[in-house]
């Protein structure tokens, strides 16, 4: 079936090793999504899985099947492209049926698929049309019902809406979703968007320079990131980054004048790792106004010295200086607009899930 | 196996190419320059006598005339077409009427083999029937226009017929770098209050300046390879005065089976596109880096 | 005043360019009136005179009987010479240089932009140093003064602007499509036939309007590789102008240069478009 396993996989371009030993286990019919910056070897990965790049070492299974030196035809995956890569010269209807009549598959069984197909993605309008009379969102649909007609056991998005307006992509997204749900065949996604990230996967595996970062459900990763550089990749506003002393487990913050020792989770781990100074990695919502009913055990309360607001519509980002150093909270938009005019305002920080980080490596505590 | 086979296919399928270039290219290449060294007239023969044959050939008076020969063919075939080629495409870029037409009469002498060329002008040039006759038919009964069988003028005869084949074309390459510049610049320079002559002189020509190199590269290449248009126009003459390097090489090889100084002639051409080629090709990658 | 000044420039523009182009078409103008005279009215008249009676006996003997050298059977043994070098020396070099674009572009393998360099190197060089090994080669291989010897040279030294032109043409289509094809399970030449050649219609046409033009105005390939029986037809033209048995016939020269000079003429006019573009890709880029 169409379950995945990649071992110790490394890949070299002669000296430079741009995918340096990774190791996922991809369940039959998870949605997997790799993401990362640019160059981090993420495209590099999916094209070792598609067969379209040689594999430098390790292996590559997909069910059962040890397919690391097989032709990319003989894997049964298919995939949809950044660019789409229809064929210029096919009308819709030929491009669907390209990879079928390959296959050698017989005439009757192609063209109730095709049929199908078409039904399915809202595309039969368009089967005989050329790519080039299509707009984003049509191309976008046919590149998919290419991958679809062959029914494969995986399938492969490379960045499939980058090309695509905003709001279009925001559709796309959840029609790629519930087809997901629809068919329950595996998918591998590349995006260096991690809101598509977060929004689609099942799971995410973070990458950074050839390496997995961390390899999680999307609660995890956004929740319990295995590091700095998985925190601040993954979050959008980011997640505030600042450097604390501490004391006695507790960390000193100084806001608004003011002096404060705050308890974090993991005293145990903190007091033990022997640090005098954290970076304390705390997300923008866990920076309010005071909020009447909440009770973490964790939570405290101080003022911020307000230097500018970004009202995003559901609620504002106020930008303060902790430690001397820029963060950011997310008040409610009346706050907000008290917060602008006072440039003054009264918070309620929870670290109940306030992460930290070795100020040095960037490694979790 | 198979799969081997199926991923060495573009390899295979570049290997004939490959060969055909390795040998037809540089292995005769190496093979005219180490002929260039040996003392070979007929036949090829491989005893190596140095620079016997480089001495000989800048010894000989012919080949002198062909190298002065061709500096002055050189100079003026690229000079003139230049400005030829630029002016009818400044003007021509002026919306004018018929563009297409005018464009289509200034380019078809490229289309046409310099045989062809050499023929026509050989008779327009003809000093009984052709340029002479028809200017003293218009009452100048004085007129003399011999440069065709004049020793010191022969030369400039085969500038003027390789500007009339080559100048349209300098003029198709202005014209798409003219097309290629943004309205809104010449705009903006009328704006500030530019004449257009000062906007062409300031801006634009100023932009055009990969197109000169671009243009000068090809004029000179062309150049260098003139034959045929001198073997039709003058057949070299009178006597040998109006030779150029390819015409000296093609006698000198095939004629008078010399190869020797023959195969040293070719090197020296050689060497000639050489000086002007690597500089524009190292300038052209470096600016693609940037 | 400015408006007359400006209609003052317009004036020059044309008159300018009107000009150029009556100095353009002068030689062609020159050459077709010559062509309808008889030798009595070359003599007497003048070069740019109409004829008074069209005469087309020129064209007629220039075609099929007058002298180039000791021959005198006219330019149409050696027009249909040419038409033998071109048509095979165009087809080959044109569906070899498809394929060496194809893999240059969409097929890269290690040392293949190095093997390109070369080869786009090869558009340079003066033809003048490899004569005299390619001659020993023909010679070597039994080809020598053959219609097969010319047309092998033709493609050899044809193959490095068919190749940089069908490599930039593919060079500018996304390698994603090879690879959405391979997945689709199409192989190498499948995907070059279903695919690329397709889609390659104008590049087709440029490239083979630009060999047929090199090839058929080549006189130097053709004089140095060609036998009395094979040469094409440039290298008879020259020897028609040039033999001087029983007075010159002016106005058959210029018939033989126009009847060379048609094909060539014709395909500019047709497809204009397609030569100034392959003109361009091949100068510039070359």
């Amino acid at each position: 079936m169409g379950a995945i396993t990649i071992q110790e996989l490394t890949k070299s371009y002669g000296e430079t090793q741009v995918l340096k030993g990774i190791d996922l286990a991809i369940n039959d019919g998870e949605f997997l999504i790799l993401v990362g910056p640019s160059g981090c070897g993420k495209s590099t990965l999916m094209n070792c899985i598609a067969g379209l790049e040689d594999i430098t070492s390790g292996e590559l299974f997909i069910g059962d099947d040890n397919v690391t030196t097989v032709n990319p035809k003989d894997r049964d995956i298919a995939m949809v492209f950044q660019s789409y890569a229809l064929y210029p010269t096919m009308t819709v209807e030929r491009n669907i049926r390209f990879g079928l009549e390959m296959r050698k598959y017989p005439k009757a069984e192609i063209d109730s698929t095709v049929k199908d197909v078409a039904k399915l993605l809202q595309i039969e309008h368009l089967l005989d049309r050329k790519p080039s009379q299509l707009s984003g969102g049509q191309r976008q649909r046919v590149a998919m019902g290419r991958a679809l007609a062959r029914s494969p056991r995986v399938f492969l998005f490379d960045e499939p809406l980058s090309n695509l307006d905003a709001k279009l992509r925001v559709e796309m997204r959840t029609e790629i979703k519930k087809l997901h749900k629809r068919l329950g065949t595996t998918i591998v996604y590349v995006t260096h968007d991690q809101v598509e990230a977060m929004t689609l996967a099942d799971r995410i595996a973070v990458m950074k320079d050839g390496v997995v970062q961390q390899f999680g459900t999307p609660y995890e990763i956004y929740n319990d990131p295995a590091n700095r550089f998985v925190a601040d990749f993954m979050g959008s506003p980011a997640m505030n980054f600042i450097e604390c002393t501490v004391k006695d487990g507790n960390i000193i913050i100084e806001s608004g004048g003011q002096h404060h020792e705050v308890k974090v989770p993991g005293t145990e781990a903190l007091k033990s790792s022997g640090l005098d100074s954290v970076v304390l990695g705390l997300r923008p919502e866990m920076i309010t106004e005071p909020k009447p009913h909440s009770d973490s055990g964790y939570i405290s309360q101080m003022s911020l010295n307000v230097l500018v607001t970004e009202p995003t519509g559901p609620d504002t980002l106020a930008f303060g200086e902790w430690n001397g150093q820029e963060m950011q909270a997310r008040l409610s938009p009346e706050v907000g607009v008290k917060a602008e005019t006072e440039g003054k305002v009264e918070i309620q920080v929870d670290t109940g899930k306030a992460v930290l980080f070795d100020p040095k490596t960037g490694a979790r505590i | 196996m198979f799969k081997y086979l199926e991923n060495q296919l573009p390899k295979l399928v570049m290997a004939p190419t490959a060969i055909a270039m390795f040998v037809c290219m540089y292995g005769f290449i190496a093979w005219t320059v180490g002929l260039s060294f040996t003392k070979s007239r007929m036949m090829p023969q491989w005893d190596f006598v140095g620079l016997m044959q480089y001495e000989k050939l800048f010894a000989n008076p012919r080949w002198m005339v062909a190298l002065d020969n061709l500096w002055i063919f050189t100079f003026l075939f690229i000079v003139i077409s230049l400005f030829i080629g630029l002016m009818l495409a400044i003007f021509l870029d002026r919306n004018v009427r018929a563009e297409g037409a005018l464009r289509t009469i200034y380019l078809y002498p490229m289309a046409i083999s310099f045989v062809v060329t050499g023929t026509a002008w050989k008779w327009i040039l003809n000093p009984g029937l052709g340029i002479e006759k028809l200017v003293r038919d218009l009452g100048f009964t004085d007129f003399e226009f011999r440069w065709l069988v004049d020793q010191d003028m022969a030369i400039y005869t085969i500038v003027i017929a390789a500007v009339w084949q080559s100048s349209g074309f300098v003029m198709a390459m202005f014209l798409a770098g003219l097309r290629g510049i943004d309205d809104n610049l010449i705009k903006a320079a009328q704006i500030d209050g530019a004449s257009t002559t000062r906007t062409y002189w300031h801006i634009i020509l100023p932009m055009m300046k990969p197109v000169f190199f671009g243009a000068i590269v090809v004029l000179s290449h062309i150049a260098i390879k003139s034959f045929d248009l001198v073997q039709a126009l003058t057949g070299g003459g009178p006597g040998y005065a109006s030779d150029l390097p390819a015409n000296f090489m093609y006698t000198f090889a095939f004629n008078r089976a010399q190869m020797g100084v023959g195969a040293a002639s070719a090197v020296i051409m050689l060497c000639g596109v050489l000086a002007i080629l690597v500089p524009y090709l190292y300038s052209e990658l470096r600016s693609d880096k940037q | 005043m400015s408006s007359m000044n400006l209609r003052l420039g317009r004036t020059l523009i044309y008159t300018l360019l009107i000009g150029f182009a009556l100095i353009y078409l002068a030689p062609l103008y020159v050459m077709l009136v010559t062509s309808l005279k008889d030798i009595e009215e070359i003599r007497s008249g003048n070069l740019i005179a109409l004829p008074e009676h069209i005469n087309f006996s020129a064209w007629v003997k220039a075609w099929n009987s007058a002298c180039t050298g000791s021959e005198c059977e006219g330019l149409a043994p050696y027009f249909w010479n040419s038409v033998r070098i071109v048509i095979p020396a165009v087809l080959i070099s044109t569906i070899i240089g498809a394929c060496n674009g194809y893999v240059l572009a969409q097929w890269q393998f290690k040392g293949s932009n190095m093997l390109f360099g070369a080869l786009l190197f090869g558009c340079f060089i003066p033809f003048q140093v490899i004569l005299l090994p390619m001659a020993k080669l023909l010679a070597w291989l039994g080809l020598a003064n053959t219609v097969v010897g010319l047309v092998g040279v033709h493609v050899v030294y044809g193959i490095t602007f068919t190749t940089l032109f069908f490599r930039n043409y593919y060079v500018a289509i996304p390698n994603e499509l090879v690879r959405a094809a391979r997945l689709d399970g199409a192989g190498f030449f499948a995907i070059f036939w279903r695919i690329f050649l397709p889609m390659s219609t104008p590049i087709f046409v440029v490239t083979v309007i630009w060999q047929f033009t090199q090839i058929w105005n080549d006189f130097l390939f053709g004089v140095v590789y060609s036998g009395p029986g094979t040469q094409p037809i440039t290298v008879a033209l020259n020897n028609l102008v040039n033999t001087s048995v029983g007075g010159k016939e002016y106005n058959v020269d210029m018939a033989a240069a126009i009847i060379a000079a048609l094909p060539t003429l014709l395909v500019y006019l047709v497809a204009g478009k397609y030569f100034v573009r392959g003109l361009t890709a091949g100068a510039v880029k070359g």
